[in-house]
């Protein structure tokens, strides 16, 4: 997928590396067994009776691998600072990217998201954000674990009861990114997705004061319809 | 182990044990090691069956986008069934009946230290097993592989499905236990004389290590099921958020479980290709030593990463690199003992039978499944690929490898010792060759559905459009190809018990003590031990007749003939 956000470019390449270095172990072992069988399948095995320590080569190849698990790790945590959505972290990725970070609440519950603005409107199941801004997601759940994940903007984070979670991106580009809940909630897990719609800074103030005056009049319709005696 | 039977060693006879009762009741009552192991080995291997009808239904319905076979309760019913049938009816019972049957053995003993709490152990093993399948007629469980707090909790699941799920995996955890205490003390109290621990086999001391690590992850799992049950049915507030409760608890405890678990079962499948690879390859295994203490790391290290498996829960970023820093931290010893398995292979003289075949295979797919793990423990990979069908790919590929390939290299290659016959050779080759197409053609497409598309494991459905239609059709037919595989074995290993060709008492010249006994075993196991002198006390039998027989031939050591590696 594009990478619409610095978070997931970081992502992106750490996950390459990831497989490079899977790759590189899995062909390695496989070769060494396919090597193994062919060679002495069947064999006469002249080094049978030999009492095979490999006194030298256990340090050398323990070494090897420790030496291979530790580049693995330093590059993880170089590529996971970068990416880290914190904007409190002193530098690269997000962190450098804005001063104030513009924070929205997205609240999980069965099976359906719901995003609180900071003008008090709010809306479900699609998160519009302005383009070229960091914005920080709230992450809470009134319910169960649900898992917040749209892979093209931000990597995945759960939403537990009883705790924040934050998720920060910056989307570089207009459009409309989905994504699917990734923990079990329940019966409707697999439809309960999301979407956010990236718009420029101006449609993006429009649509929050359009959603708040249409909530109030929803609101006032309501009130009204309750003191006018028509609902109970 | 009833009846007459021609004796090959007549030294000692405790003879006549006259058939009183019917062979079933004898079986279901015996205490003996042998009998509760091959009723637990027999059991999972029941259970793997069911669970993989569990598994194609549920990827029937994942076949096709938007598939309305099953609907989503029907759907999360099976894959909560699926996962406690796998894990805590198949695979970990199947390693511990296998480690019952044969550390006493390995280690010389003439039965276990504490025969009856095993007994309780493998009943309180069925009886989850019985509880699990009950609820099964009225509400399974909804709640997932991993029954995940407040989900599992009342105000979500109202039907007693998840009180089910824990009282069945409860007595199950707790027949590990008792059983796993039991296998402590026998292999510590119960050696053979001679048998110190640096002689004792590389199984045994895989026995010794999975029993150790049960004895400290079975009690962290009953005490978060007995909190679950305490929630759910007294008011608890164990995992409810606010009033002191933590969902985040559960989340920590099952997954120390479950993790240990995953280790438990991996050292079980390289303890058991420990003694297959050297008996293959005519070669003694290489770097002895080092294979046994990076057992005890994955061990340790492994249960420890349990963190590994919330890099997206709200955990604090430290604890995340301490996870990932354990988990990477595993390349160490599992690559040392790839490195020595593969090592005793290269130079020996192959007999490419049906063990080394699956041996071979389950050393293929775990390889793949830990190497894939390994970009799951990367903090920011998972942030990506956690919960896609990748990490359920990956965790297949190392838990098929380890307990289905692995447990059936530890059943060809210990069955004629279980029954006193050979599974059929030409079966199994089938078998091997369809699991092994089975498990790439079933896994392989859920790598790159999760991979690249980042399709999500356990729902019910997938949408059109998202690019994983046909990679899910692919892994449904790759999971009907593994599951004839399998079947090919279960159903040999069936017919093998009563139809197979004789075997010997020493079918594969293994050098380990349980050669020693008759095939299967007498009741008492021994009736003479041999003098146990270093780790391979049939290679020196062998050496001396040799020797008694032609003079010419080199004279058994007198001491230690493995040199210390």
């Amino acid at each position: 997928m594009s990478p619409s956000s610095p978070g997931t470019d970081q992502i992106d390449t750490l996950l390459w590396i990831g497989f490079v270095a899977a790759a590189i172990l899995i062909v390695a072992i496989n070769g060494a067994l396919i090597y193994a069988v062919r060679r002495y399948r069947g064999s006469r095995g002249s080094r049978t009776s030999e009492a095979a320590t490999g006194r030298r080569s256990q340090p050398r190849v323990g070494a090897a691998l420790t030496a291979f698990a530790t580049v693995v790790f330093v590059l993880s945590v170089i590529y996971t600072n970068n990416a880290r959505e914190t904007p409190a972290s002193a530098a690269g990725g997000l962190a450098s990217a804005s001063s104030e970070p513009l924070t929205i609440s997205a609240t999980g519950q069965q099976w359906l998201w719901r995003y609180d603005y900071p003008n008090e409107a709010f809306s479900y199941y699609k998160l519009v954000v302005p383009v070229d801004t960091t914005v920080q997601l709230d992450l809470v759940s009134t319910d169960v674990i649900h898992t917040w994940n749209v892979p093209a903007l931000a990597g995945k984070r759960d939403a537990v009861p009883g705790k924040t979670n934050h998720v920060v991106f910056r989307a570089d580009e207009e459009g409309v990114f989905e994504g699917d809940a990734s923990t079990l909630s329940g019966q409707a897990y697999a439809p309960m997705r999301t979407a956010v719609e990236v718009v420029s800074p101006a449609r993006y103030q429009a649509f929050l004061a359009s959603q708040k005056s249409d909530i109030q009049a929803a609101q006032d319709r309501v009130v009204g319809l309750i003191e006018s005696g028509e609902v109970p | 182990m009833i009846g007459e039977r021609p004796r090959q060693r007549p030294e000692l006879v405790v003879d006549g044990y006259p058939r009183r009762r019917p062979r079933w009741t004898e079986i279901a009552t015996s205490a003996d090691h042998k009998d509760v192991g091959r009723v637990m080995i027999g059991a999972a291997l029941g259970f793997l069956f069911i669970a993989l009808v569990e598994l194609l239904l549920m990827r029937l319905q994942l076949a096709v986008p938007e598939n309305t076979m099953l609907t989503p309760v029907t759907f999360n019913r099976l894959l909560s069934l699926y996962g406690a049938t796998a894990i805590f009816l198949f695979a970990i019972p199947l390693a511990l009946g296998f480690f019952y049957y044969l550390a006493p053995l390995q280690a010389g003993a003439r039965g276990t230290a504490l025969p009856r709490i095993g007994q309780i152990g493998l009943w309180l093993y069925l009886a989850g097993a019985t509880v699990l399948y009950s609820g099964f007629l009225f509400t399974p469980s909804e709640a997932g592989v991993n029954p995940l707090a407040p989900l599992s909790e009342l105000a979500f699941l109202p039907n007693n499905g998840v009180d089910a799920w824990a009282a069945a995996t409860g007595l199950a955890t707790l027949g590990f236990v008792l059983l796993s205490v039991n296998l402590v003390a026998t292999l510590h109290g119960l050696r053979a004389p001679g048998m110190a621990w640096r002689r004792l086999p590389v199984f045994a001391w895989a026995a010794g290590i999975c029993s150790w690590l049960m004895l400290f992850i079975g009690p962290v799992m009953l005490g978060a099921i007995t909190m679950l049950l305490i929630d759910r049915n007294f008011d608890g507030i164990f995992f409810a958020d606010g009033s002191g409760g933590s969902p985040l608890l559960w989340s920590h405890l099952s997954w120390i479980f479950f993790t240990g678990a995953y280790m438990l079962i991996l050292i079980f499948a390289l303890g058991a290709i420990a003694e297959i690879v050297p008996a293959f390859s005519r070669r003694p295994l290489q770097g002895r030593r080092v294979v046994i203490g990076s057992l005890i790391a994955i061990a340790v290290v492994g249960t420890l990463a349990w963190m590994q498996n919330m890099l997206t829960a709200p955990i604090g970023i430290g604890w995340m690199y301490f996870a990932m820093l354990l988990s990477l931290a595993l390349i160490v010893p599992f690559g040392l003992v790839f490195f020595n398995l593969i090592s005793t292979m290269v130079g020996g003289a192959l007999r490419m039978r049906a063990p080394l075949l699956f041996a071979v295979g389950s050393l293929s797919a775990i390889s793949i499944g830990l190497a894939s793990e390994i970009e799951h423990s990367m903090v920011a990979v998972a942030w990506r690929l956690h919960n896609t069908t990748d990490a359920t790919a990956a965790t297949h590929f190392a838990l098929v490898g380890g307990a289905v390939f692995g447990g059936f290299a530890a059943l060809h290659y210990w069955f004629p010792k279980m029954t006193g016959r050979t599974m059929g050779e030409t079966m199994a080759r089938m078998s091997f060759w369809t699991m092994g197409l089975g498990t790439l053609i079933a896994f392989v497409p859920l790598f790159i559905a999760g991979g690249d598309h980042g399709e999500v494991v356990d729902a019910y459905k997938f949408f059109a459009g998202t690019g994983v239609s046909a990679l899910n059709l692919i892994a449904t037919i790759g999971a009907f190809v593994l599951a004839i595989g399998i079947l090919l074995t279960l159903v040999n290993a069936i017919f093998s018990r009563t139809g197979g060709s004789r075997a010997g008492h020493d079918q594969w010249g293994g050098d380990s003590l349980e050669w020693f006994a008759l095939s299967p075993p007498e009741p008492h196991n021994f009736d003479v031990l041999p003098d146990v002198r270093s780790a391979r006390p049939l290679h020196d039998i062998r050496v001396a007749i040799a020797h008694r027989d032609s003079p010419a031939l080199p004279e058994p050591a007198a001491r230690e003939t493995e040199p210390v590696a």
